[in-house]
């Protein structure tokens, strides 16, 4: 490492303090409302954290309770599934598919364990960036609180 | 008891003669003393291997889909089989005119290992409560739901059960990491569910690789989250899962919080109608919405 960056990361250090830890989150969202409502979130520069990694799914619908197992297999700290609101679905009722599922999903992860405030669901709209701006912020700080996830295969 | 079975082997020959079945599936004696093993009757004068005693546990629903897919196959089922039976259907994976179901009243069935070590010379009629298989303690199910033929009347419980499946410890997700450390991915659950009946099953998918054939705990807590998952709403509380585990895994208790839940709140009671919708291929205007509470 060349004196210079060295000197960059001192500085920035100075500046901000030591780095601190933040959740990664998997967010799983609807192509047609709240990856919409990501993307305005982004071109209206609207803040938001750094730690959502964002998948994107044709509907709420397709967010298979798989994904979000898979997600928790993984080590993601935090699962959150988006979708439109009730009524809004491009396929008309592909969300409400998900109503159910994800609801239960909710609830087989209380079951096997798995704090209920690491997994949030949420119906965002296109329209709705700076919600979503707010969940994800809110989110992470619900998360960030819990501490990091220590996997599933956790044992006493 | 063997009046029972003497009926069973009656209305078995019966189908068989008439050639209204091609082949008849049932429980016969085991190789050991207080096990029965599964039996397919293909001539009228084998009825006679067909055995009745509470320790015929096997849901033989499970052979159902392929063996039924086309001929019309005779089974003998208690209320719960029954149940897979009515599931099984719903799901349109086997067609009403092609099973003949022998229904038998039910009292409950015994937990084998729990009689080896109350030291019985015999079967008993009716089992008591320290032999009763855990999921019978729950069972609500005393006759047939649907039959072509039904045997036996309700025979009430030994007694009146109130035993208390022990509660699941607190910290669940230890809980849960301990008992899947313990799973050799046998596979053995899903072979013997009457549920799981996908031609590839998601564990033996390549590609997506939802899980490695690797028998960790991680790997097996995926394993098994997502087969409760596949079974909610689905899973019709027989057990065969927790029976067959060689390493005594309770699958079965995911499924059944996961139903208790679906009974609750969507009034959903897997196989207890021919007509209804799956649980998650439906949905109603009002349904609870997870958005709303999960803060």
């Amino acid at each position: 490492m060349s004196e210079e960056t060295t000197k960059l990361e001192e500085k920035t250090e100075q500046s901000t303090g030591p780095k601190e830890w933040q959740p990664s989150i998997l967010a799983i969202l609807c192509n047609w409302c709240s990856y919409a409502g990501a993307d305005l979130a982004g071109s209206a520069r609207m803040q938001y954290p750094e730690t959502v990694r964002i998948v994107r799914v044709p509907c709420s619908g397709r967010a298979d309770p798989m994904f979000v197992l898979k997600g928790f297999q993984k080590g993601f700290d935090g699962v959150m599934v988006l979708g439109c609101h009730p009524g809004d679905c491009h396929y008309a009722k592909g969300n409400y598919y998900a109503r159910r599922r994800i609801a239960l999903t909710a609830d087989l992860l209380k079951a096997l364990g798995i704090p209920p405030e690491r997994f949030h669901f949420e119906w965002v709209s296109a329209s709705e960036g700076n919600r979503f701006s707010a969940l994800i912020k809110e989110f992470t700080a619900q998360v960030k609180a819990l501490g990091p996830f220590e996997g599933v295969a956790r044992k006493r | 008891m063997s009046d029972i079975q003497n009926k069973i082997q009656e209305e078995a020959k019966k189908a068989l003669e008439s050639g209204q079945v091609g082949l008849v599936i049932g429980w016969g004696a085991g190789s050991v003393p207080f096990k029965t093993t599964p039996v397919f009757i293909e001539k009228p004068e084998d009825v006679e291997k067909l055995v009745w005693n509470p320790v015929c546990v096997n849901n033989l629903a499970v052979y159902l889909p392929k063996m039924a897919r086309d001929r019309k196959v005779g089974v003998v089922a208690k209320p719960c089989d029954i149940r897979s039976i009515v599931t099984l259907i719903r799901e349109k994976q086997l067609k009403r005119e092609n099973v003949f179901i022998i229904g038998l009243a039910c009292g409950g069935v015994i937990d084998a290992t729990k009689l080896a070590s109350s030291a019985l010379s015999e079967v008993p009629e009716v089992p008591s409560a320290e032999t009763l298989r855990e999921q019978c303690k729950v069972c609500d199910s005393r006759t047939p739901s649907v039959s072509d033929v039904t045997i036996g009347e309700a025979t009430a419980r030994a007694e009146d059960l109130k035993i208390e499946i022990e509660g699941l410890s607190e910290d669940r997700q230890a809980y849960w990491a301990e008992q899947f450390s313990r799973c050799i991915r046998c596979y053995a659950c899903r072979q013997v569910c009457p549920g799981c009946y996908c031609d590839t099953c998601f564990c033996d998918r390549i590609e997506p690789k939802w899980t490695s054939k690797k028998a960790t705990a991680d790997e097996a807590w995926m394993f098994h989250a997502t087969r409760a998952m596949h079974l909610a709403g689905r899973c019709i509380g027989c057990g065969e899962c927790e029976r067959v585990c060689p390493v005594g895994i309770p699958a079965v208790e995911l499924a059944r919080e996961l139903n208790a839940i679906a009974k609750e709140r969507y009034g959903f009671d897997p196989g207890s109608g021919e007509e209804e919708k799956p649980l998650l291929g439906s949905f109603t205007d009002g349904d609870y919405d997870p958005a709303h509470h999960s803060e």
